[in-house]
């Protein structure tokens, strides 16, 4: 098992550095390119969640990420602070999730997201596509858990030896 | 011929108009937090320019390194629009990267039977 710990800080700005870091990483593992770029894609989709969704009072707060190399799977962890449970954002984190668990095949749900984003007005900036692309392109199986009444993991799991 | 180049951060929009088509060429990453705000007006701009038809619009993706979700959004939003109008549409991808045919390979939908909008991977 190999490991790679990031944390960081909750402005966008840092999130390419840990897309950099991650691809170091990967790369330094010998994990092909298609692989890699999908984990890095992974990595930084659910790190512009946390960025965008988290709840960030204390000045020192940073995103936790988390990536691990298992034989037969690379595990990538995002966990940051919400607000509390009953907050929108994690209200709506826990029904997307949901939502693609639904569909057996993530290209389905990644279509009717498409459709869905086709019809929306030019300049509204809310795609929804995050973590249903992670499901997609990342072919990586999403899960959350709520460790404290304010701290929301959400992990995604890659399978090596994807059909 | 016009030529224009246009940048936001670390990804750089080359557009290229001729008399038959307008090419709008993506060069490197799209990772900036609402790229609507740069992408919007210059694909409206092209759909506009190329004139419900008779200029094809190219957009070619292959030079792409990267670009986050935020970014699909327009594009998925210029292609509703172009299908929905009589606009000639050509998306040039890299079949080769696997992550550009899943995404682009996903953006079919809006391919029509005529192929007044086509999207294809080389």
């Amino acid at each position: 098992m190999e490991k790679l710990i990031l944390d960081v800080e909750p402005h966008w700005e840092n999130i390419e550095r840990a897309r950099n870091e991650t691809a170091q990483f990967l790369l330094s593992h010998k994990i092909s390119d298609d692989i890699a770029n999908a984990i890095i894609m992974v990595c930084s989709e659910l790190i512009e969640n946390a960025v965008k969704y988290g709840y960030f009072k204390e000045k020192e707060a940073t995103i936790s990420v988390n990536i691990e190399l298992f034989k037969k799977y690379i595990l990538v962890e995002v966990r940051n602070s919400i607000k509390d449970a009953k907050n929108q954002h994690f209200k709506k984190l826990d029904k997307t999730i949901q939502w693609i668990r639904g569909y057996q095949n993530p290209l389905e749900a990644y279509t009717m997201k498409i459709k869905e984003v086709a019809k929306k007005d030019l300049f509204d900036e809310e795609s929804g596509l995050g973590l249903i692309r992670v499901a997609y392109e990342g072919e990586s199986i999403l899960d959350f858990y709520l460790e404290n009444i304010n701290i929301v993991a959400v992990s995604a799991i890659r399978h090596f030896n994807i059909n | 011929m016009n030529t224009e180049k246009q940048t936001d951060d670390k990804l750089t929009i080359e557009i290229i108009e001729i008399e038959e088509n307008i090419a709008i060429k993506w060069i490197g990453k799209s990772t900036n937090r609402k790229p609507g705000n740069f992408l919007t007006p210059i694909l409206s701009n092209a759909l506009t320019n190329g004139n419900d038809g008779k200029k094809e619009v190219i957009l070619d993706f292959r030079e792409l390194e990267y670009m986050n979700s935020s970014t699909i959004s327009p594009i998925i939003k210029f292609l509703h629009n172009a299908k929905s109008g009589n606009h000639r549409i050509l998306v040039k991808y890299k079949k080769l990267l696997k992550w550009q045919e899943l995404n682009f390979s996903a953006l079919n939908i809006f391919q029509t039977p005529d192929k007044r909008i086509q999207i294809i991977g080389e």
